[in-house]
């Protein structure tokens, strides 16, 4: 737990305040960015440090955590641009069918439950999630980290990034359909849709 | 030419994404929302999709940072704070 020391500035007890509420999203929006802990964590340091020099030309009354992941999603793009580096990710698939709707309900998921996407996601841990986020290519692994962690409409996404809305539109929707493959690779991979459907087929 | 008084299945499926994310206009969200009012099989996939994106949110709000950084961080403007004052 951290205290404010006796000889803070009220300019950086301001900033604490409302920066600490925001730090486990943002951490998470770091992980989902940078796709390692390490590098997640010194990103959301870099952004609070980064927040703090230009606090000034924060508006009081406006939203903070907005203000806040935008430096955090520019310091990525920043470093990223200086560091050059991209693991490989998956191959754009164009396909425009309900992949994972398809794939569970082959798999006889739907007969054992009545919310199959629930089932499934509810087996998996966040590490797993991340995992499968972190093989999409960069745009889109940025633009739905945004929508998934943050709720965030199109207009905003589009504002965060400084990208067209249809821009943001596009690589929602194709990156929730890399996703839905990822998820199912990993949930085949690692047994929790055979543990799904055995469990189900016992309890009949 | 007229806008259409009720949709299909079709145009249904090719709005889903974006009916999933609110960004219809008022007239194709009506539309939407009355197809999936009458087609249990278009029905049946919206609510799988609605609830993957509820489920994954669900999840990825739960990470949490490792303990060490929110003190780290603070360590860190405090000596930014510091330099500040020094120049």
């Amino acid at each position: 737990m951290t205290r404010p020391r006796p000889d803070q500035t009220p300019k950086a007890t301001e900033f604490e305040s409302l920066l600490l509420p925001v730090l486990d999203r943002a951490y998470g929006l770091a992980l989902g960015l940078t796709r390692e802990r390490t590098a997640a964590e010194d990103l959301v340091q870099e952004a609070s440090l980064l927040a703090f020099r230009s606090f000034h030309t924060f508006q009081r009354g406006t939203n903070f955590r907005a203000w806040f992941f935008k430096i955090l999603t520019n310091a990525f793009y920043s470093a990223h641009r200086r560091a050059k580096r991209e693991v490989p990710t998956v191959e754009l698939d164009e396909a425009s069918e309900p992949y994972l709707y398809g794939r569970t309900a082959e798999a006889g998921l739907h007969t054992v439950s009545e919310d199959p996407a629930a089932a499934l996601i509810g087996k998996m841990d966040a590490e797993q999630i991340v995992r499968a986020l972190a093989a999409l290519p960069e745009e889109f692994r940025v633009a739905s980290t945004l929508y998934f962690l943050e709720d965030y409409s199109y207009e905003q996404i589009a504002e965060t990034l400084g990208v067209p809305i249809g821009t943001v539109r596009s690589r929602l929707h194709r990156g929730r359909k890399m996703l839905q493959r990822q998820l199912w690779q990993i949930a085949m991979d690692e047994g929790i849709v055979k543990g799904l459907t055995a469990r189900g087929g016992a309890g009949t | 030419m007229n806008a259409p008084s009720r949709y299909t299945c079709e145009d249904t499926f090719h709005r889903l994404d974006d009916y999933l994310d609110r960004a219809l206009s008022e007239d194709e969200l009506r539309l939407v929302r009355a197809h999936l009012d009458l087609c249990e099989t278009c029905a049946r996939e919206y609510r799988f999709e609605a609830s993957l994106i509820d489920q994954i949110r669900a999840k990825l709000r739960r990470i949490a940072m490792p303990e060490d950084l929110r003190s780290r961080i603070h360590d860190a403007l405090a000596r930014a704070e510091q330099d500040g004052r020094a120049k």
